[in-house]
């Protein structure tokens, strides 16, 4: 009976006052797990297998050096679509934004547009200096650029002898040493403005290579029928020349701001494009391979070919598709370009890019020149990465502008300053 | 393949085309062959197919009596045996065609001339190489490079910072990472380690302004005529990188030593005539003088040409190589003389026109500086050219991406071997020649 009573008295009500500190500082022993963690089987037939092998594939990715993870990301070769950055196909630069993830922004990024004069300015003099000079260069030296200009397309156009183009490749043996030398002499005499381009590296047609995987789709027939695929996507881009630099650019916006940006859906399967799916080596390529000191991209130049040129889109009817053109080959070129620096620097699809990826272009026709800026923000596409990812890639663009209207009589006719301003800014472009 | 070869192959295809036939059997023997073209109809299908082949027959030839009318089957429009065949007189078009035109004789042409022009082309091979080339441009050769232009580049002002290192980057990227493959291709990386080159050197434009005084141009034509002795030479062709700046080069050596040339014996090699492997042509337009720029051209002095040595179109030996080179650095330095001094041949010119030349296969270089002292170059004597030539410097050892490995030992590792500091020196210097 008396074992059965309860004892409340024999509680005590006020316990020693340490006590309670004393079991709030105490830590719950840390138990050593008596087992291997459970996880799925390695080796076994089935979906849980199939995943850990993919998660163990990832982790060895992730703990090799650059080279071995390129060479591991790009080691199976499947059946993938190949990605032309010079398309016939109407609207590709919808399609392109889908596919890299991209949002395009007219215009150019805030360093490149002017600021807006004042309205109340201290005096005439100082307005019109800083709108006709270019950041960094003087007013002489301007001029000293406009004259060489001048002189490089008078010795391609006018004073060199040339033998008369072949057929349909007019733009590449008419255009094409211009531009060459355009870029060239420009690189070089911007050398002592921009110390970059002292020690950049300048290829002529180098090749720009870069695989990735977005989205997936259900394989209609076969014997994996009704399983999941990711799409593929090879792109193999040739510029007429570009600059690489050792250096990287800095970025134009800050991430978070490309989480606003809307990136066009496109509900449709790429072959209907039309797009087509090749089997061949993945290739991942900026223009120089690994061990190149110069692994950051600033400018590309691209050349648009007879078969793009504005004249040819008018007779046939599709003069509207001359912008699109440009944008999908902008877009397509500096993914690739971008891409293949992220990769070269050990991010990829598992292991995003911290800091933004920035490079340039310029694509041309000859007379009509287009701008285009680049900001890769992410190169983690695919459907697993791609869930919970805000990050957008950014591209600003501007509208064809003219240099020149054309040369008679060893003049050039209507000289752009503007658009000669913008090209200075481009290869001026600096840290 | 032998001709009875071909005539069996003839004989046993009877269903196969006659045309194509005629192609294939006509790549196999571009020159022509011993045996005639001629169809002959295999017209048995049945039996053997592999007996021996009767010899062609030789065609009746037709008895031609002057004053005697031929009675022809024409008039009837029908083959009828034992009247002649009709012989029609040639029918032109008469609108032109493009795609059916042939070019009449040369000696229906409007430029025939009689007498013959050795023309040089890219494509010419000279025989005895830069002899033969110094023969023709009336130069004395003097091996090695004039020693006061060496020391433009040993200044430490005119070299580029971390100059070994980029160079060997530059020669690392042309040779190894410029492509996707395992290695690029001669012709790839001869031309790209020449341009790489190029950037580095024009790299010294912020230091040295009148670097900026230059342009580089791609594929002009050039023309140039001269006679020496009884022949009539011209030099035609395009060239691959011209270098041509605003002011004139210096020139090389003093009004003594030219005089001193006058002394010199031009080297001859009999018996080969020294016009061997040039083109001879009858059509040719005279006194054709292009520097293949025209008008008022901003940059009108040559300075430097750069030679590749192309693998695809002609193969050139070394020698011939430089023998080429050679040539076209005369044809430039003659054509900008005719074009500031007249066509008339000159005893000596007031200022002589200096170019140079840099000739590369991608590893082997090729240097070379013309000095054009006088522009009458018919007679053998009197004071002649000058040509420093330095052949065959090697920039680097090997380039290779795999080890060379004999008997389980490493002969040359894999990378760049044997870099050569002062072969860029001289390169450098050349290139800074006229502007430091």
């Amino acid at each position: 009976m008396a074992a059965r009573t309860r004892l409340p008295l024999l509680f005590p009500k006020n316990l020693p006052p340490f006590r309670h500190k004393k079991l709030v500082h105490t830590e719950t022993a840390v138990k050593e797990p008596a087992y291997p963690p459970i996880v799925a089987s390695l080796t076994a037939k089935s979906k849980s297998a199939r995943l850990r092998q993919v998660e163990e594939q990832v982790k060895k990715i992730c703990a090799s050096p650059v080279q071995e993870k390129l060479s591991l990301i790009t080691r199976i070769q499947r059946k993938k679509f190949v990605v032309y950055p010079q398309t016939f196909s109407r609207n590709a630069d919808r399609w392109y934004q889908h596919f890299t993830k991209t949002a395009y922004i007219p215009g150019l990024p805030e360093k490149f547009t002017p600021a807006p004069v004042e309205p109340v300015a201290e005096g005439s003099s100082p307005s019109p200096a800083a709108l006709t000079a270019v950041p960094g260069i003087g007013d002489d030296a301007f001029a000293d650029l406009r004259s060489l200009v001048t002189r490089v397309i008078l010795q391609e156009q006018w004073h060199m002898k040339k033998r008369k183009p072949f057929l349909y490749r007019h733009q590449e043996q008419t255009f094409g040493p211009l531009l060459r030398s355009l870029v060239t002499e420009l690189t070089h005499n911007l050398g002592k403005y921009n110390p970059l381009l002292l020690l950049s590296s300048l290829d002529i047609s180098p090749q720009v290579n870069f695989y990735w995987r977005r989205g997936q789709r259900i394989i209609p027939k076969g014997h994996r029928r009704r399983h999941l695929e990711p799409t593929r996507f090879q792109i193999d881009d040739q510029p007429l020349c570009q600059i690489r630099i050792t250096q990287q650019l800095p970025q134009f916006t800050p991430l978070e701001a490309s989480y606003a940006a809307e990136v066009p859906e496109i509900t449709y399967a790429p072959n209907l494009m039309p797009l087509f799916r090749r089997q061949y080596d993945n290739n991942i390529f900026t223009g120089a391979k690994l061990p190149d000191p110069a692994c950051y991209g600033h400018t590309q130049f691209h050349l648009v070919p007879d078969r793009y040129h504005r004249d040819r889109m008018a007779r046939m009817q599709q003069s509207d598709q001359v912008e699109v053109f440009l944008r999908a080959n902008a877009l397509a070129s500096l993914f690739a370009w971008t891409g293949a620096q992220a990769m070269y620097q050990g991010f990829w699809n598992h292991e995003d890019v911290t800091r933004p990826f920035v490079s340039q272009a310029v694509i041309t026709d000859g007379h009509f020149f287009s701008f285009f800026c680049y900001q890769l923000n992410t190169v983690a596409l695919s459907v697993e990465t791609d869930a919970n990812n805000p990050r957008k890639n950014l591209l600003w663009g501007t509208e064809s502008l003219r240099l020149y209207d054309s040369v008679q009589d060893g003049e050039v006719v209507g000289l752009n300053d503007d658009v000669l301003k913008l090209l200075v800014q481009f290869l001026m472009n600096q840290p | 393949m032998f001709p009875e070869t071909a005539q069996r192959l003839k004989a046993a295809a009877p269903l196969v085309s006659q045309t194509r036939l005629l192609k294939d059997l006509s790549r196999l023997y571009p020159h022509g062959g011993a045996f005639s073209l001629q169809s002959r109809r295999q017209i048995s299908v049945s039996g053997c197919l592999s007996a021996k082949i009767q010899p062609p027959r030789k065609p009746r030839e037709p008895v031609e009596i002057p004053g005697l009318e031929m009675v022809t089957y024409g008039e009837r429009m029908h083959f009828v045996p034992g009247l002649a065949k009709p012989r029609y007189p040639r029918w032109e078009r008469d609108y032109k065609d493009p795609r059916y035109y042939t070019a009449p004789p040369a000696q229906e042409m409007p430029l025939y001339k009689e007498k013959p022009c050795h023309v040089f082309n890219q494509r010419t091979s000279a025989l005895e190489g830069v002899r033969q080339a110094a023969w023709l441009t009336k130069a004395k050769v003097i091996p090695g490079l004039p020693p006061h232009l060496l020391s433009l580049a040993e200044n430490p002002e005119n070299q580029i910072p971390d100059q070994d290192e980029r160079v060997q980057n530059a020669i690392k990227h042309a040779r190894f990472w410029d492509t996707t493959q395992e290695r690029p291709r001669k012709e790839k990386y001869s031309n790209t380690l020449l341009l790489n080159l190029l950037h580095l050197c024009a790299t010294l434009q912020s230091r040295n302004p009148a670097i900026g005084r230059r342009i580089l141009a791609e594929d002009h034509s050039l023309a140039a005529t001269w006679t020496r002795g009884d022949d009539l030479f011209q030099i035609r062709g395009r060239n691959g990188l011209l270098h041509t700046s605003m002011d004139p080069l210096p020139e090389v050596s003093g009004k003594d030593e030219v005089s001193q040339t006058a002394d010199y014996v031009l080297e001859t090699f009999y018996p080969v005539s020294p016009t061997i492997d040039l083109q001879q042509v009858n059509v040719y337009k005279e006194d054709v003088n292009c520097s293949g720029f025209t008008g008022d051209y901003p940059y009108p002095h040559a300075h430097t040409l750069y030679f590749l040595e192309t693998t695809d179109s002609c193969k050139l030996r070394p020698e011939q190589f430089r023998a080429k080179m050679v040539m076209f650095t005369f044809g430039n330095a003659l054509a900008r003389a005719h074009k500031l001094y007249g066509t008339e041949p000159q005893q000596l010119l007031d200022r002589p026109v200096t170019v140079q030349a840099v000739g590369t296969n991608g590893r082997i270089f090729q240097f070379l500086v013309f000095q054009l002292n006088t522009t009458d170059l018919s007679g053998d004597d009197g004071i002649k050219n000058q040509l420093w030539l330095e052949d065959d410097v090697e920039l680097y050892d090997f380039a290779k991406v795999r080890p060379l490995i004999k008997k389980k030992q490493v002969k040359v590792p894999a990378g760049l071997t044997g870099y050569k500091p002062e072969v860029f020196t001289k390169f450098l210097s050349l290139y800074l020649h006229g502007a430091a």
